[in-house]
């Protein structure tokens, strides 16, 4: 079987450079059977990626363990779930999981658009097919993941694999890299038909219209695996943490940052035509961060703890990330002309300013943390001498950067397209000021005295009155006409524009998200060593250990606490947590037990056994004001998003300003 | 003899400090000092303070160290400066402020301040050019200003 998915995937590869140059050349000399002979490799090179997955599938779950790749990454005592995960859960496998999801994308592409943008579409094609054979060329040739165990000459199995990492057994986490994926590859659509409309030179927005729904869907994904990963940090890794700006965590935000800005300033060019050049640039900065980010992951460049084993992939995705980038910036400046704005700006204080900032600010933050990754090589290369970029430095240049973003999802909706009075700033502005300025002092008597967590839940409260009072406006004024009640003059409001207060509950979901982050100022933390009947404190709860427990069963030994909890003095159940050592992989992993709670949460980590005293249990208790509210807010971010999706009830056109230049007034004048 | 003493002084300091339990070893004071040293320990992305890993074979090891020159009486820049002699300077969480690492910190503010200039420029660029002298009579203006304000009256 392993012979048949090796040949599937060559003859994916041979298909993907037909397709490639079939559909550049039917494009460039407008031939349209070499364009449709192409569209039907692309569906004809799923199929030969799906086929090659299905026996990698196959042979994780029947444990065909004659595979090096199913000896490295499965084992009999796995979960079916996790044996399936195993897809993903290598360097060879996750290549091939990459390649499949291009294709599907692809297909989906060439599907969708039969009868749709002709011509731009060969090149949109082309476009994915380079992505796809630069894909196939690593499943072919570098990784494949259909290598076999041999002695000598002759294959042999092994008994047992390897099986996954215990940590990564877990649900959350069998989601974040396929979710983290579908997003990475997403990117490649919107891309592509930017690609494709750079070079037809196609007037209109056309690309713009085609990729918008793309764009909200693989952000969506993007989103959903940097917070499944985040929410398996905190739940897993026995600390309490969910983001420790860790190279590889860093590289998954930079492409989301700059698609961000990217769903924002697209909204100029729909309404305004403007800003064509910069959203070129930002779709193929995306792209171009997407690759360099599963680079940054497989490469060994920074040493992370996500990181493959190393390998010699590196220098291919060097060149590949080469190729998009001259190609990309070759076509954009070679087209100048054709992006030339439409629109002028009429105002400083508009809506096409604000968007200007928010561009600005979610760049800048993207480079911030592009730069603090690589600083060290940097630093290394120029001065020879080896520093450390650690959390503190992220949180350091990062947190202003992300409060002055904050503060623009306040203001920037609330400015007027072309321009804003000041009677309107002041009507739109002075109530949800007062309220943050007002929260801020509250908390100053109450003796809160951190800056950035004052600054941030001032904001949070700014924000969140801005965006009720948008939807108590739109809503009041349904009512008023209809006559509908409160929530169904909402849902009224939200399906007429569903983009717009779409992305007004996202806005929301992200003013919760900052609450749980300003939260982690306050963290408690205290480790102790307890025997059973012994209680502690942290914050407001009276911990005592009722009972410790060990035992051993086939798969691991475990070590078991029983904790009575009281918070305020009153009865609030137990918490056990428990620590395992699983045999097979020799990796210790924390059951952690978290009493969750929308003010706080309680967090109690076994730790493990004294070494000083065996008969103790170190137990790690940590108390997490607000952190629950980034799950909510991840929650409401997806919620608007899904929004967002939503066709709206009524058709926007946006007719253009036309702009009269000075030129021909004047000319005008004259005659 | 002096130098002998004082290393007998560090060594029972230091086995002293081993002595001490994990949460002693999370006193205030060591953590004050360990939020300026990266943990070495090649898998995580902490400082010394913050490493959660219970027996980390480079966290562990330092608070111990720190615990002992603290009580020694040793100030907070002197310990941070004797790992820095010993690891170099990749013992320090956050890159130096200066000499080439001063890039670190500043680019960043760099890069927003290029971003705020090319705003402005392209501000300036696409502002919308002050209207040229109009070349309609003004009887003519002011009569379609005068109908502008009848319908809106209407309206109302």
């Amino acid at each position: 079987m392993e012979n048949l998915g090796s040949l599937a995937v060559l003859l994916a590869f041979c298909l993907g450079v037909y397709a490639f140059l079939a559909s550049l050349l039917g494009g460039w000399k407008n031939r349209p059977f070499l364009v449709a002979s192409a569209e039907r490799s692309v569906l004809a090179i799923w199929f030969l990626l799906t086929l090659p997955s299905a026996i990698l599938v196959t042979a994780l779950l029947t444990g065909d363990f004659r595979l090096a790749y199913v000896a490295a990454h499965s084992n009999r005592a796995m979960p079916a779930l996790y044996k399936f995960a195993a897809w993903w859960g290598g360097q060879e496998g996750s290549l091939l999981f990459w390649s499949w999801l291009l294709s599907c994308y692809a297909a989906v592409v060439v599907l969708t658009n039969r009868r749709k943008h002709r011509r731009i579409m060969p090149f949109v094609t082309a476009t994915l097919m380079a992505t796809q054979v630069f894909f196939l060329i690593l499943n072919a040739f570098v990784a494949s993941p259909f290598q076999v165990l041999a002695v000598g000459r002759e294959v042999t199995a092994v008994p047992d694999g390897r099986g996954l990492n215990p940590l990564l057994q877990y649900w959350a986490m069998a989601m974040h890299p396929p979710t983290l994926y579908l997003g990475y590859v997403g990117f490649a659509v919107p891309f592509a038909f930017a690609m494709g409309s750079l070079i037809t030179r196609e007037p209109g927005d056309a690309w713009i219209h085609t990729t918008r729904r793309w764009t909200i869907v693989t952000w969506l994904f993007q989103s959903c695996g940097i917070l499944l990963g985040a929410g398996w940090a905190y739940a897993v890794l026995g600390w309490g943490g969910y983001w420790a700006w860790d190279p590889v965590e860093n590289a998954s935000l930079l492409p989301w940052l700059t698609a961000t800005a990217f769903l924002h300033s697209v909204m100029m060019q729909e309404k305004k035509g403007m800003m064509k050049v910069w959203n070129m640039v930002l779709v193929s900065a995306t792209f171009w961060l997407c690759i360099f980010g599963t680079f940054l992951t497989r490469s060994g460049v920074v040493s992370s703890v996500h990181a493959f084993a190393q390998s010699p992939i590196g220098k291919y995705f060097v060149v590949f990330l080469g190729i998009i980038f001259a190609v990309a910036a070759y076509l954009i400046l070679d087209r100048l002309d054709y992006l030339k704005s439409e629109a002028r700006l009429e105002s400083v204080i508009s809506r096409e300013s604000s968007f200007l900032f928010n561009n600005l600010i979610l760049v800048a933050s993207c480079f911030a943390v592009l730069w603090g990754t690589l600083f060290p090589v940097i630093s290394e290369a120029v001065t020879g001498e080896k520093i450390s970029v650690d959390a503190p430095f992220f949180n350091r240049v990062n947190v202003p950067i992300g409060l002055f973003l904050l503060f623009l999802t306040g203001v920037g909706p609330l400015f007027a397209w072309r321009r804003t009075s000041l009677e309107g700033l002041r009507r739109n502005f002075l109530w949800p000021s007062v309220a943050g300025l007002a929260l801020i002092a509250v908390l100053l008597v109450l003796g809160v005295r951190h800056f950035y967590a004052l600054v941030c839940f001032g904001l949070c409260l700014f924000v969140a009155w801005t965006i009720v009072a948008e939807f108590y406006k739109g809503a009041r004024a349904i009512r008023a006409r209809t006559g509908q009640n409160w929530i169904a003059a909402t849902v009224e409001l939200t399906h007429r524009n569903t983009r717009r207060y779409g992305g007004y509950v996202v806005h929301m979901g992200i003013v919760f998200m900052f609450l749980g982050f300003a939260g982690a100022a306050f963290n408690k933390h205290s480790t102790v060593e307890v025997r059973m009947g012994d209680t502690f404190r942290i914050g407001r709860y009276d911990l005592r250990v009722l009972d410790l427990r060990e035992g051993d069963n086939e798969n691991y030994t475990w070590q078991h606490a029983v904790i009575e909890v009281r918070h305020n003095g009153r009865p609030a159940g137990t918490l056990e947590p428990e620590r395992r050592f699983y045999k097979s992989s020799e990796q210790a992993t924390s059951e952690v037990a978290i009493r969750r709670r929308l003010n706080e949460d309680l967090y109690l980590n076994y730790a493990g056994l004294s070494n000083e005293d065996p008969s103790k249990a170190v137990i790690q208790a940590y108390v997490f004001p607000l952190v629950s509210w980034i799950w909510i807010g991840s929650a409401t971010l997806i919620f608007g998003s899904l929004i967002c999706l939503i066709p709206s009830k009524v058709r926007r056109e946006y007719p253009r300003t036309q702009v009269v230049g000075v030129a021909e007034r004047y000319a005008a004048v004259k005659n | 003899m002096r130098r002998l003493k004082t290393s007998a002084l560090v060594v029972l300091l230091a086995a002293a400090a081993l002595s001490q339990t994990a949460s002693q070893l999370q006193s205030d004071a060591v953590r004050r000092v360990g939020v300026h040293l990266a943990c070495l320990c090649g898998t995580c992305k902490n400082t010394v303070a913050d490493c959660p890993m219970l027996e980390c074979h480079f966290a562990k090891p330092a608070r111990v160290r720190i615990a002992s020159l603290l009580a020694q009486g040793k100030s907070d820049t002197e310990i941070i400066e004797i790992f820095v002699k010993e690891y170099g300077k990749q013992v320090l969480a956050v890159p130096p402020a200066e000499g080439f690492n001063l890039l670190a910190w500043t680019m960043p503010f760099v890069a927003i301040a290029a971003g705020l200039m090319l705003i402005w420029v392209f501000i300036q660029r696409f502002r919308k050019p002050p209207t040229a002298p109009s070349a309609v009579p003004d009887e003519t203006l002011s009569r379609y200003r005068d109908e502008i304000e009848k319908d809106l009256a209407r309206l109302d």
